[in-house]
């Protein structure tokens, strides 16, 4: 595979706590072994990846996310309200004249600064999040974090996968967060396979369904993994079946895993997990082979 | 009218489950909002038959009409989400609307109007009946949407425009503790933060807990699925005594809740040893939620008679 371009494979699910977090984690610990890995945890509202290796050492120090905000110039301001027109997010009321901006739910978009007449809006960086790379023997980790009472969770992502570029690596595994709205959205755009983690009950096929619209509107190849398998009455491979998707892995539910999965210990040691993980490599790395030849 | 949000940070702590089964303690003058809109679960947990549903507009989206744009590259150039990219030569623009924050600078700048807009369904409300005889508002986002942040704020609308003078609204907030989840718990009497026994539930819950001391709202927890490891009760425990947030009690880990909900139950009517500690964590949370509630005026009042 070539260096330039890594293998990106997302690990997503629709609905919380299917247990993504650990079938990322396992699956670069496998990855690791025989290629270099980069796992990257763009859940950057509950960042949960780094948990797993609690010998990781820090690489260099840890990036600040700013976006640029504006700031009123009073004193040049006339009071003609376009900024507050130009603003499609409600961050700016101008009401009598008088110019407020809510940095606190402005994007950064620059749509006042231009449509401003007068040159009244500087721009200012404000910190939304940091950006974090760690060692952990073989395999890199990139974390994105955001500051906590920030909305932009997006702007960390994408800075996340910004400074993933600039890692090399051959694979890239992507830890994404719950839900099927813009912060998952931009975790899962641009990979080249996704991996969706379901467990046997109601509250997480109605979830998968979710995320098999959001991952097959950005024509991604699609594989679910069972975790937690037994340990609910679902259906999941009917559900897979009706929906046209390929099962991949299987994780069995054993209280002895949920005790010390509790505790984000790695299963390195368990036969069964690590050549689970292997074969859900060796396919996913597949479907993006083909995918990229084709 | 009492508004009560049930939180965790990570996904999949029991937030739902958890805010089911106060519905059920708390019937009949309760209303359910579920306000995690992109992963729904409120209706499923409850049994609901929708009643009334109403289409949900996020706003307008952007796409470049590539007959009449001329490739001068102002649009991408205005972009600061680098959701503008282009192909070929001489270069044909589109906008990577999963990237696209709808910002409309793009469309402000194309000096020949390429940039268009467009209209659509970002998703769907719906008021529904449940099993419980509680009504419940909830919605579903259309995938790859944004915007969840405002449907939050219409489903608690919604439901406080169903719940009367005297019910108890009960918010089921999304993971996370991004836009969602400041939406759902905003204007909240009381927080129920749920925190999962485990690293990252312990982790992901703290984070919540700042979130809330910040927004100035009051707070206790439940730690559930404990008894799997001790340690991560004592962590969970010690994390919650650090944050001066009381704990209401812990719900074990155990087969027979995931078992009542399969069958159609709320935690509330669970048969099995997990019931004691469910029953005790649920009865003093009522108690808190009576003290704010109207009793608390009302024996206030009382004491002021001579």
């Amino acid at each position: 595979m070539s260096s330039s371009r890594p293998a990106t494979i997302a690990v997503a699910s629709g609905k919380g706590g299917t247990g993504k977090t650990t079938v990322a984690a396992h699956l670069a610990l496998a990855s690791s072994r025989s290629a270099k890995t980069l796992l990257v945890d763009l859940d950057v509202e509950a960042p949960d990846a780094l948990g797993y290796f609690p010998s990781a050492a820090r690489v260099g120090p840890p990036k600040e996310v700013m976006i640029a905000v504006p700031q009123l110039l009073k004193d040049r301001c006339t009071g003609c309200g376009l900024c507050a027109k130009s603003c499609r997010f409600g961050a700016i009321l101008s009401i009598g004249g008088v110019v407020t901006i809510d940095e606190r739910i402005c994007k950064g978009c620059g749509s006042c600064v231009a449509a401003c007449p007068a040159a009244a809006l500087a721009e200012a960086e404000i910190f939304v999040g940091v950006v974090s790379v760690f060692e952990n023997g073989d395999l890199r980790l990139l974390e994105g974090r955001t500051a906590i009472g920030d909305i932009r969770a997006t702007a960390v992502v994408e800075a996340a996968k910004r400074r993933a570029r600039e890692l090399d690596c051959e694979v890239l595994i992507r830890d994404c967060p719950p839900g099927v709205a813009c912060p998952a959205t931009h975790a899962i755009e641009g990979s080249d396979y996704v991996i969706l983690v379901a467990e046997p009950t109601d509250f997480s096929l109605h979830d998968l369904g979710a995320a098999v619209v959001l991952v097959q509107g950005q024509s991604i190849p699609v594989g679910v993994v069972v975790n937690k398998d037994g340990f609910g009455k679902a259906n999941v491979a009917g559900f897979c079946a009706r929906h046209g998707l390929p099962i991949v892995g299987r994780i069995a539910f054993l209280r002895s895993r949920a005790e010390s999965g509790a505790d984000a210990r790695l299963w390195e040691d368990d036969a069964e997990i690590m050549g689970e993980m292997e074969m859900i490599l060796e396919r996913a790395l597949n479907e993006v082979r083909k995918r990229m030849e084709a | 009218m009492i508004t009560i949000c049930v939180a965790s940070g990570k996904g999949g702590a029991g937030k739902t489950s958890i805010a089911a089964a106060l519905a059920a303690m708390a019937r009949p003058t309760c209303v359910f909002a579920d306000c995690d809109v992109d992963a729904a679960n409120g209706a499923i947990a409850l049994g609901a038959a929708t009643t009334a549903r109403e289409p949900y507009f996020a706003g307008p989206g952007f796409m470049i009409n590539s007959e009449i744009c001329t490739g001068c590259g102002l649009c991408e150039a205005s972009c600061r989400f680098a959701a503008i990219r282009s192909e070929g030569d001489p270069p044909r623009f589109m906008i990577v609307s999963e990237l696209c924050e709808r910002c409309g600078a793009c469309y402000e700048r194309c000096p020949i109007k390429a940039v268009v807009t467009y209209e659509k369904t970002a998703g769907e409300l719906f008021v529904s009946t449940t099993r419980l005889g509680i009504a419940i508002v909830h919605a579903e986002l259309v995938p790859g949407e944004d915007t969840s942040g405002k449907l939050v704020r219409k489903v608690r609308e919604r439901a406080q425009a169903i719940a009367g003078e005297h019910a108890t609204i009960i918010v089921d907030a999304p993971p996370g503790i991004g836009c969602p989840v400041i939406a759902s718990i905003s204007g909240c009497d009381l927080i129920i933060v749920v925190v999962e026994a485990s690293a990252s539930g312990i982790r992901d819950a703290e984070r919540l807990a700042k979130l809330i001391v910040s927004m100035g709202r009051r707070t206790i927890a439940i730690i559930n699925k404990a008894g799997l490891n001790p340690d991560m009760d004592a962590r969970a425990r010690d994390m919650l005594k650090a944050m001066g947030i009381p704990l209401a009690g812990e719900m074990p880990f155990h087969p027979s809740l995931r078992s009542a909900e399969e069958s159609g139950e709320t935690w509330m009517t669970v048969d099995s040893v997990a019931r004691h500690s469910v029953a005790s964590a649920l009865r003093a949370i009522q108690g808190l939620i009576d003290s704010i509630g109207d009793g608390s005026r009302v024996a206030a009042i009382e004491e002021e008679k001579p």
